[in-house]
């Protein structure tokens, strides 16, 4: 585990680097929703998960699911740099035989825990994760990571209701909150906002951190994790694209492809924040 | 009037005899509990009953979760409310990943339905299945063939469904005959005139109606095929290259289900003239499932007719 924030700073900047990179190179993929997402998978899998590369079937290792699917080049990008397969297999990202499709796909992809893509199902899915734990007498925890946008679909619902009913404490769900849904902002779609009142009110454990402050989200973490009767929620306020000053906020990088000149501009800008 | 034995009672048999040697089997339900009369299930194991409210989808893809960590879960509702509302979870989150997922489909079919009405009547459950890659789809026809059902498929890893009908459902089968899975079973062969495949409680009218047809002068094969998938394609050729005539007898919409099946093996394999008994391409209504089948167009009067006119077209 790299308890040092600096060192995990520079793990989070590196994979935004192979996230950029890996988009340019297959020619397709959704960078915002990656970049938003790249702080919490690092303090996931570089300090908080008891996990093995070596062994990613390990039965008493801790989960992690992807709800949000299509943030997969930053979660492919985040295995590979912990050593679940070779770095010099992101390029491949949705090329032809690839074992890193488009969305994630459980079978193909060494480290990962469920298949993704489709929105909504991570909460679910990890419920009946949490729940095979706690019948087998193990103590592994599951993160659910899921989009803000997709808290629109109706099954995050009959999860977050359900979850109470059987105390799944070991089910840790965070939020990715930055506020874009593929087409538009979320603010002006519908009724999703306020979210944590929503969440208190089904009986979740609630917090709400800065999603880009590694040491913020470390901290609520490990308060869910203490926390061993009801499930946690995390929200986390993010920033799309974030780390790559031309994507910040600009939601047309939802899904695009950066040019090669465009490549340079974000390697040397997350490059300067070394 | 039939016998009558409830393929619900029996399914919630197999499933305690499954969970009494495996403690990984969990049954899954949506307040279905009573459905499945899996009060003695809930009361031998109140761990491994899980009821998650009335959420279909949420449930599929709970189960999925139960799945990917060791687990046997199974879930148990209304035909239609797992493979049409829980659909894509059923196709995305049990058969794209190939866990190990068990779903058990009340109503199915008209008769499966009957008193209430279209929207518990399922015609549709076994064609939306059967594009899913990866599924095991059986339809047993009675409760003594259900309880064999869950007990061979609980210990054959893969996502599976098995229809399940009324809780009023007509015997066709003495206890205790084995079950295959992907195998057909030919219950009588009087003659190559005609061969009627069937599945489901509908198996009990075919049988009948190839009765019927030997009193008329036309020997036929009946043929029960339980496995809607994986087909046993080998099988059902070697059958229709017999014959070269079929008739098909199903409680299913006639496009999708067994019907179906049987016409891309003609089509592919083994060429024949083929009827297919089934519904017809409209909604039903509420009724008692005898009269219901016959208005239907499920009669045996209607199988009788059917293999009476493609025994006539394959001699022209």
């Amino acid at each position: 585990m790299v308890e040092d924030i600096r060192a995990l700073e520079d793990m989070a900047r590196q994979i935004r680097m192979d996230v950029v990179s890996m988009i340019h190179e297959s020619g397709d993929g959704h960078p915002g929703p990656a970049l938003s997402i790249v702080d919490i998978l690092v303090a996931l899998y570089f300090a908080t998960m008891r996990v093995d590369p070596r062994d990613p079937s390990w039965p008493d290792r801790d989960r992690f699911i992807l709800s949000k699917g299509h943030g997969c080049v930053g979660l492919y990008a985040t295995l590979a740099r912990k050593g679940y397969f070779s770095i010099d297999l992101l390029p491949t990202l949705r090329a032809l035989g690839s074992i890193l499709q488009g969305h994630p796909d459980v079978n193909k992809t060494p480290g990962l825990d469920a298949t993704s893509g489709s929105l909504g199902h991570g909460l679910s899915i990890g419920m009946g994760m949490a729940m095979a734990a706690r019948l087998q007498g193990r103590d592994y925890s599951v993160f659910v990571l899921t989009g803000d946008g997709e808290l629109q679909e109706g099954i995050v619902w009959e999860a977050a209701m359900c979850a109470r009913t059987f105390d799944v404490g070991k089910l840790i769900a965070i939020i990715d909150f930055n506020r874009f849904q593929s087409g538009c902002a979320i603010e002006s779609n519908n009724g999703l906002l306020p979210i944590l009142p929503k969440w208190q009110a089904f009986g979740w454990h609630c917090q709400e951190v800065d999603g880009h402050d590694i040491g913020q989200i470390l901290e609520a973490v490990r308060l869910a994790q203490r926390e061993t009767r009801a499930p946690s929620m995390i929200l986390a306020h993010t920033i799309k694209g974030k780390g790559v000053p031309f994507m910040e906020g600009d939601n047309s990088w939802h899904k695009r492809v950066p040019t090669a000149v465009e490549l340079s501009e974000a390697l040397a800008a997350l490059k300067d924040r070394a | 009037m039939d016998a009558l034995a409830s393929t619900r009672v029996a399914a919630t048999e197999g499933l305690m005899e499954l969970a009494a040697s495996d403690p990984r089997v969990i049954l899954v339900c949506m307040d279905t509990v009573g459905v499945l009369k899996a009060d003695p299930f809930r009361e031998a194991y109140p761990d491994r009953l899980m009821d998650v409210g009335i959420a279909e989808q949420h449930a599929v893809a709970f189960a999925s979760g139960l799945a990917s960590c060791g687990m046997k879960p199974w879930v148990a509702a209304f035909a239609g409310f797992i493979t049409m509302r829980a659909c894509e979870q059923v196709r995305t989150f049990v058969a794209y990943p190939h866990l190990d997922v068990k779903l058990i489909g009340a109503n199915g079919g008209i008769a499966g339905g009957e008193r209430d009405g279209a929207t518990h009547q399922f015609t549709e459950d076994l064609g939306i299945l059967r594009t899913m890659p990866g599924m095991t789809i059986l339809v047993p026809a009675d409760a003594s063939q259900v309880r064999e059902a869950v007990l061979v498929a609980g210990r054959t890893p893969g996502p599976t469904y098995i229809r399940i009908g009324s809780g009023r459902d007509p015997v066709v089968f003495s206890r205790g005959e084995p079950f295959e899975i992907g195998k057909i079973r030919v219950l009588e062969r009087k003659g190559d005139d005609v061969a009627v495949f069937a599945n489901g409680y509908v198996l009990r009218r075919a049988l009948e109606a190839v009765r019927v047809l030997a009193t008329i002068g036309i020997q036929a094969t009946i043929v029960e095929v339980h496995t809607l998938k994986p087909l046993d394609v080998d099988g059902i050729a070697e059958v229709l290259r017999r014959t070269q005539a079929a008739v098909t007898v199903e409680d299913h919409n006639i496009i999708g289900g067994l019907g179906s099946a049987i016409a891309e093996v003609i089509a592919e394999q083994a060429p024949a003239a083929l009827a297919r008994i089934g519904v017809r391409d409209v909604f039903a209504e509420s009724g008692p499932a005898g009269p219901l089948l016959d208005k239907y167009h499920i009669g045996v009067d209607d199988i009788v007719e059917a293999a009476r006119q493609v025994v006539e077209k394959k001699r022209r």
